[in-house]
């Protein structure tokens, strides 16, 4: 960071949103887009995203060299002949099991435990940012990378699928069809909810992260949270608590291909997401800007 | 802010104030159903004057229906460790939330869909037109109403009758066959079943789906049944059955409940109605939805059905506590038919080797014992069901 950075009041810092008006356009989008750039610059995010990518790819090519069989496969895998857009939705829900959250975990993992283990966090902090703007942009760019990665899948998916199976009137769950421009419109989303879903498990990431100083330890540690979640997601025995679960409405992005679409689960979803992500994210900040950066 | 400077730890305090509000909120949600709503008071008579007359012959919304009948847990049969993986019939009978949509329009236009987890199975009933669709296996099936049946179905109030046991056997079908599919029919069953039998009293309002309801409740006077009360919410203004909630003596919440979570009486987009198969379905022509019926709803595993030629069912009791006792056969997979009745047939008599077995002076047999009703199926080929403990039913089976 340069001496150019503009200095923010400690006031607007702390609540950015309550600030007024103008003082909110001299913050700067350098630390963030200097976040981004990192995040985009590491191989591992670049064979991460290569791996998110290859999966719709697959199920693509899959789908179409094999003569269509009875049989279940992942949701969607069967429609995918009638309409390409069916391939970004199997790879998403195939994905949303452990790929994109293993992402995430990866981008959190990263933020703050990996600066802090390569000795660049207390760097950072010696520029005039305060810690708590400095965690809200690391938030920032993990919701980023969140709708990046979904985008990536979504993309990669719908190439395939259109390039393979052609585009057309997409069959809902309901069994109207809609036009392949509404069938977009309801893919992309499908997209931002799975993309709010992953940025709240961000938030846990984050918070996760700022505990320790190994970026592994907190990576595999929220990997942990999530699969912890989908087994007590499966657990009937203990369904009073699945409404609680971060993770228990991640599959209900099909009601959104539905006709019309069916919106409890998704608000529901989006209520836990929104839930999850100002609970951890403002542990996060508790621990970030009371913690003493020793390495 | 320099308060959290000076006191570091004072910060934790947010994120437990966070979660402090978020808790509270679910908690008012779920609280408002006490809420007083000021509405005059009714009696119990007034309420059932008002349901009967209840006229409302349009409507669009969303019914939930759970159930905690507090079944033993039955392995091999619980395969919905996966999101969207396919779940028995049988299995979401017992336990588990079931969401469905209806929307109606008169006596000739009606539409039902199943809520599955990335699926969904519907019935649409328009005029002559009715279309059973299942996104599971891409299939539909057509039947054309003959202009009698479409001038029966007007007689009744809901869907035409019959078309909960021809859904296709594909998931998720998972409304079981003969339950209630609204809260209006649900009401009507419970009602039939009051008489010199039942207490009849109101509570204060409720709230269901945003509006403000009476509530009825029926309490059993014979106390050898495991009912504890019914409470049926009725809407203040339309007054048709909101909700059906059946309490057991055995636990404190509801053990069944179906409901509006979201209902409006505006008349329905047309669209709803129409019906066209997407590309890629398997359509059959059905001629007699009620043939249709016996052939899809064989390979369900129904053991009550009896066989023909076995005696009739004799019941035992009255008001609350009757118990029936059928013959009973364990079906045997029809020559011929496709894997899943077979299927279905081996996993029925799975699930009556997980069940416990008991003896007495009745016999010997395997007992099912829910929060709300109880059921014996003894070796001799008999089987004995009731909303009673299981004692009633084996006095009820030695009586012969």
């Amino acid at each position: 960071m340069s001496a150019a950075e503009p200095v923010v009041t400690e006031a607007s810092e702390r609540s950015p949103v309550a600030g007024p008006a103008p003082l909110r356009r001299r913050l700067s989008t350098r630390l963030l887009r200097s976040e981004l750039r990192l995040i985009a610059g590491r191989r591992r995010n670049q064979m991460g995203l290569l791996v998110l990518a290859a999966v719709p790819v697959l199920i693509a090519v899959a789908v179409r060299i094999s003569s269509p069989r009875e049989g279940r496969g992942p949701d969607f895998l069967s429609s995918i002949t009638s309409n390409g857009l069916f391939v970004p939705l199997a790879a998403l829900s195939v994905e949303l099991g452990l790929f994109l959250p293993l992402a995430i975990a990866m981008l959190a993992g990263d933020s703050v435990a990996g600066e802090a283990n390569l000795g660049t966090l207390r760097y950072l902090l010696t520029v005039p940012v305060g810690r708590t703007r400095l965690l809200v942009t690391k938030y920032a760019s993990l919701v980023i990378g969140a709708v990046w990665g979904v985008a990536v899948v979504v993309v990669a998916g719908a190439v395939a699928g259109i390039a393979l199976f052609g585009t057309g009137p997409m069959p809902t769950l309901s069994g109207s069809e809609i036009s392949f421009g509404a069938a977009v419109w309801r893919v992309v989303l499908v997209s931002l909810y799975i993309a709010a879903g992953l940025a709240a498990l961000g938030a846990v990431g984050l918070f996760i992260s700022t505990l320790t100083e190994q970026p592994l330890a907190a990576t595999v540690a929220l990997m942990i949270f999530t699969i912890l979640s989908w087994i007590a997601d499966s657990v009937p025995q203990i369904s009073w608590l699945h409404p609680w679960l971060l993770v228990d409405q991640w599959m209900a992005f099909g009601d959104l291909l539905r006709d019309p679409p069916f919106w409890d689960n998704v608000a529901q979803g989006l209520r836990v997401d929104l839930g999850y992500a100002v609970v951890f994210g403002l542990l996060a900040w508790a621990r970030f800007a009371g913690k003493d950066i020793t390495s | 802010m320099s308060f959290f400077i000076d006191h570091p730890r004072a910060r934790w305090t947010l994120p437990l104030a966070a979660l402090g509000v978020i808790g509270a909120t679910a908690l008012t949600v779920n609280q408002t159903a006490n809420a007083d709503s000021g509405l005059p008071p009714r009696t119990a008579a007034q309420l059932l004057a008002d349901v009967r007359s209840a006229n409302v012959s349009s409507l669009s919304g969303t019914v939930v229906q759970t159930s905690d009948l507090g079944l033993p847990e039955i392995p091999g049969l619980s395969m919905s460790g996966r999101p969207g993986s396919a779940s028995s019939s049988m299995t979401s009978l017992i336990s588990g939330t079931h969401t469905w949509r209806v929307w109606l329009d008169g006596p000739t236009r009606q539409r039902l869909a199943l809520i599955g987890s990335n699926g969904e199975s519907d019935v649409i009933h328009n005029g002559s037109d009715v279309w059973l669709w299942s996104s599971a296996d891409k299939s539909a099936v057509h039947h054309t109403l003959s202009t009698d049946q479409v001038r029966a179905g007007s007689a009744g109030k809901g869907l035409p009758s019959g078309l909960a046991g021809g859904l296709p056997s594909g998931v998720p079908s998972t409304l079981p066959s003969g339950a209630p599919r609204t809260p209006d029919e649900a009401a009507a069953a419970a009602l039939a079943l009051m008489g010199q039998d039942t207490t009849v009293t109101t509570s204060g309002a409720a709230s269901v789906a945003g509006r403000s309801a009476y509530e009825l409740i029926l309490t059993p006077k014979d106390k050898a049944t495991l009912v504890g009360s019914v409470r049926i919410a009725i809407d203040s203004q339309v007054h048709v059955p909101l909700r059906v909630q059946v309490y057991s003596t055995k636990r404190t919440n509801p053990a069944f409940e179906v409901g509006f979570t979201a209902v409006d009486f505006a008349k329905p987009d047309a669209r709803q109605f129409s019906f066209t198969p997407p590309a890629g379905t398997t359509v059959t022509q059905s001629d007699h939805l009620l043939a249709g019926k016996g052939g899809t709803s064989a390979n369900a595993p129904t053991p009550s059905a009896p066989t023909t030629g076995q005696g009739a069912p004799k019941v035992v009791g009255s008001g609350w506590s009757t118990v029936v006792v059928a013959p009973f056969a364990v079906p045997t997979a029809p020559k011929g038919s496709g894997g899943s009745a077979a299927d279905s047939t081996a996993q029925l008599n799975g699930i009556l080797k997980a069940l416990p077995t008991t003896s007495g002076a009745w016999g010997s047999g395997h007992v099912l014992e829910g929060s709300l009703f109880s059921v014996v199926l003894t070796n001799d080929g008999r089987v004995a069901l009731g909303a009673v403990p299981t004692s009633q039913l084996f006095s009820a089976l030695a009586a012969k």
